[in-house]
């Protein structure tokens, strides 16, 4: 196990290095270079022409593109990011800044999604056939077809415009923190932004249930006189459970991207409403890390995902 | 006729359909018969005859597009009669039975048993569910069961998944947790057909010695005659849903009556006759099951088939427990020349 896990890490870093050769490559290409970036804007105003050169210099400016990469790597590596350009803010400040609101934001939707969409899955399988099954299939189907930010409005529209319920957008008002606080400016989007992902994992969750019902190992169980809820929940779900958790992997980059968008409808201060702004800004050196942050914990995530299933199936696990 | 109080189950003029597309498959169409105590029943019969579907009769474990349509499954227990096909499919009293007096094991021991759990929770399960054993108490009857078993190391071995343990053991595995509650009856549908030869011959030792020592009925699905020859008391042949011969294994194997039976039993090399048998395969094939012959149903592949083959002929018991489906089966009988 041990052993899967460190090769599974190993193979991480040639793609971690492919992705940020691309990113730096693509900061070179964009006006001013990836390295002056690194230096704060309104120090770099107050120098002089010499004391610039010699600032180059030191940062290694004036070497070659592969040697350059590495220095600018190994910024990267101890968490200089380089800086905004609007404002000249270290890009690692904001990523402090913002980083909490989008973690908050995506792991409710994903504990959301995930719980929701296999109870929902497992029980429409359950109850093949019936109309709560064929109910939550079509509504499987139009919430995984219907874009979020959609959805997105229409939620703000009725619960926090009309009926008031919900306040329109924001994390937390100044002077107001405890978790109660909080709750009622998250229920939305988190909800809005679990949508599509609880109707995906609920399409799945269903047919491997319903997969995992007609195997063999179903019937021994019921020849046994195990309860029903036994055969269904131990043998069916555990094993259904597997090929859902590897799809809830899949499906992360979805809920990152859908993030961005989410965040930005609802005034979330997370990443994702940052990287619009800097979009908007024509801000290079965030919209680059922030693009690589994100790749950075799709792959984490993943690696995350395979380690579980590892876990959860002993096949894996013991080989 | 046995006496009652040697039978262990008796199934009365059973009928399982199954309900497919709008189309009616009468899978089983009628048959009766009875475990003795402590016997092995086999039943033989070419592929798609109502074999396995007669044995989830029993244990009621039939999918949920098919039902018992007519007839009796009575189980002979301890304290009085049970009338399994009036219990609820998944009722408490039927889950009381399944495991604990009747129970299964299937033909793949590769698929029956579940990937995700050791082999001792799996074994555990029945034992949980049908005795107050402490988990404990569980786990020494499991390891217990597993060295009975011939398994090696039971102590080690409880705790593997089934995909550490090879076929033979596997099947091995579930036979122990077959019988972990003593069982009464014990249905083996095609034991071994997924595994090879040298095994098949331990698991069907161990299938006798269990039945001698735990006075376990065994009803015993099989395609191979050797074996059939070797562990049976009695013998059923069915074909497409009827039981057409059934008797003592002395008097089916030796003086088989039906034609179905002796085409059939022509038909199978018999281990151990050498080489040069005189084998001759039963000409045509099985009849689609949506649209079974009206009369006798192995009529359209009989030699000897009359005009009266076109009824379905009644069942004529002789010679005290040979029993047979056949218009013309005096023409057949071993002193009719
Ligand atoms: N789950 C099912 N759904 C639909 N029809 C079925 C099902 N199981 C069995 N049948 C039908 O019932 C009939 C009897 O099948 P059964 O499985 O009992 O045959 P069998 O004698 O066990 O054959 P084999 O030797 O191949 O195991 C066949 O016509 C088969 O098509
Ligand atoms: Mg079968």
């Amino acid at each position: 196990m041990l052993t899967y896990v460190i090769r599974r890490i190993l193979l991480l870093i040639p793609m971690l290095l492919t992705i940020s050769f691309l990113v730096y490559t693509a900061l070179e290409l964009t006006p001013g270079d990836a390295v002056s970036a690194l230096i704060n804007p309104e120090l770099a105003s107050r120098l002089t022409e010499a004391q610039f050169y010699e600032l180059r210099e030191s940062y290694g400016l004036n070497k070659s593109f592969i040697t350059r990469y590495g220095i600018w790597l190994g910024n990267v590596m101890q968490g200089n990011f380089g800086h905004s350009l609007a404002g000249g803010v270290p890009i690692s400040t904001i990523f402090l800044d913002r980083l909490p609101a989008t973690l908050e934001l995506s792991l409710v939707a994903l504990f959301f999604s995930t719980v929701l969409g296999c109870i929902l899955g497992t029980y429409s399988a359950l109850k093949r056939g019936s109309i709560t099954d064929s109910s939550l299939t079509v509504i499987g189907m139009v919430g995984v077809s219907i874009p979020e930010f959609f959805f997105g409005l229409v939620a703000l529209l009725i619960f926090a415009l009309n009926l008031g319920w919900l306040p329109v957008g924001g994390r937390l008002l100044p002077g107001y923190e405890t978790i109660w606080d909080r709750i009622p400016h998250i229920v939305m989007p988190a909800m809005v932004l679990s949508l599509m992902m609880t109707a995906g994992v609920m399409r799945y969750a269903r047919s491997s249930m319903l997969d995992a019902l007609t195997r063999d190992f179903i019937t021994t169980a019921r020849s046994k006189g195990l309860p029903e809820w036994r055969i269904n929940l131990l043998h069916g779900f555990r094993v259904a459970l597997t090929p859902v958790v590897v799809l809830i992997g899949f499906r992360l980059p979805v809920l990152i991207g859908g993030s961005v968008i989410i965040e930005q409808v609802f005034q979330w201060p997370g990443l994702g409403n940052e990287f619009i702004g800097a979009v908007r800004g024509s801000d290079y050196p965030l919209v680059m890390m922030i693009a690589l942050f994100s790749v950075f914990t799709v792959l984490m995530a993943s690696l995350i995902i395979d380690v579980l299933t590892a876990l959860i199936d002993p096949r894996v696990r013991l080989s | 006729m046995p006496r009652t109080q040697d039978v262990a189950l008796s199934v009365k003029n059973l009928k399982t359909y199954f309900y497919t597309n709008n189309r009616c498959n009468k899978a089983v169409n009628g048959v009766s018969f009875e475990i003795r105590k402590g016997k092995t029943l086999c039943i033989v019969g070419e592929s798609g005859c109502g074999k396995s579907v007669t044995a989830s009769t029993i244990m009621q474990l039939l999918p949920a597009l098919s039902r018992i349509e007519q007839g009796q499954v009575t189980y002979h227990s301890d304290s009085g009669d049970v009338h399994i096909e009036k219990l609820q499919r998944d009722g408490k009293e039927m889950r009381a039975i399944r495991g604990s007096e009747i129970a299964m094991i299937f033909q793949d021991p590769m698929t029956a048993l579940n990937p995700v759990y050791t082999i001792g929770f799996q074994i555990g399960e029945s034992l949980k569910y049908h005795t107050d054993l402490s988990t404990k108490e569980i786990r020494e009857k499991t390891i217990d069961l597993l060295r009975g078993m011939g398994i090696s190391l039971p102590e080690m071995r409880v705790d593997d998944y089934p995909h550490s343990y090879s076929g033979g053991m596997r099947q091995r595995a579930m036979i122990a947790m077959a019988m972990s509650c003593n069982p009464k009856i014990l249905i083996a549908d095609e034991p071994t057909t997924a595994l090879d030869v040298t095994i098949q011959s331990q698991i069907f030792e161990l299938m006798d010695k269990l039945k001698a020592e735990n006075e376990t009925a065994i009803m015993l699905i099989t395609h191979d005659m050797g074996v059939v020859a070797e562990l049976a008391d009695d013998v059923a042949v069915m074909y497409m849903g009827n039981i057409v011969e059934a008797g003592t294994v002395d008097q089916v194997l030796r003086h088989p009556v039906h034609p179905y039976t002796r085409a059939l039993l022509k038909s199978i090399p018999v281990l151990g006759r050498g080489r040069n048998q005189d084998i001759q395969p039963i000409a045509g094939s099985t009849p689609d099951p949506y649209d079974r012959p009206i009369g006798c149903q192995f009529a359209p592949r009989c030699k000897h088939r009359i005009e009266a083959c076109d009824v379905m002929p009644q069942e004529v018991t002789f010679n005290g427990t040979q029993r047979v489906m056949c218009w013309r089966y005096k023409e057949f009988l071993p002193d009719a020349g």
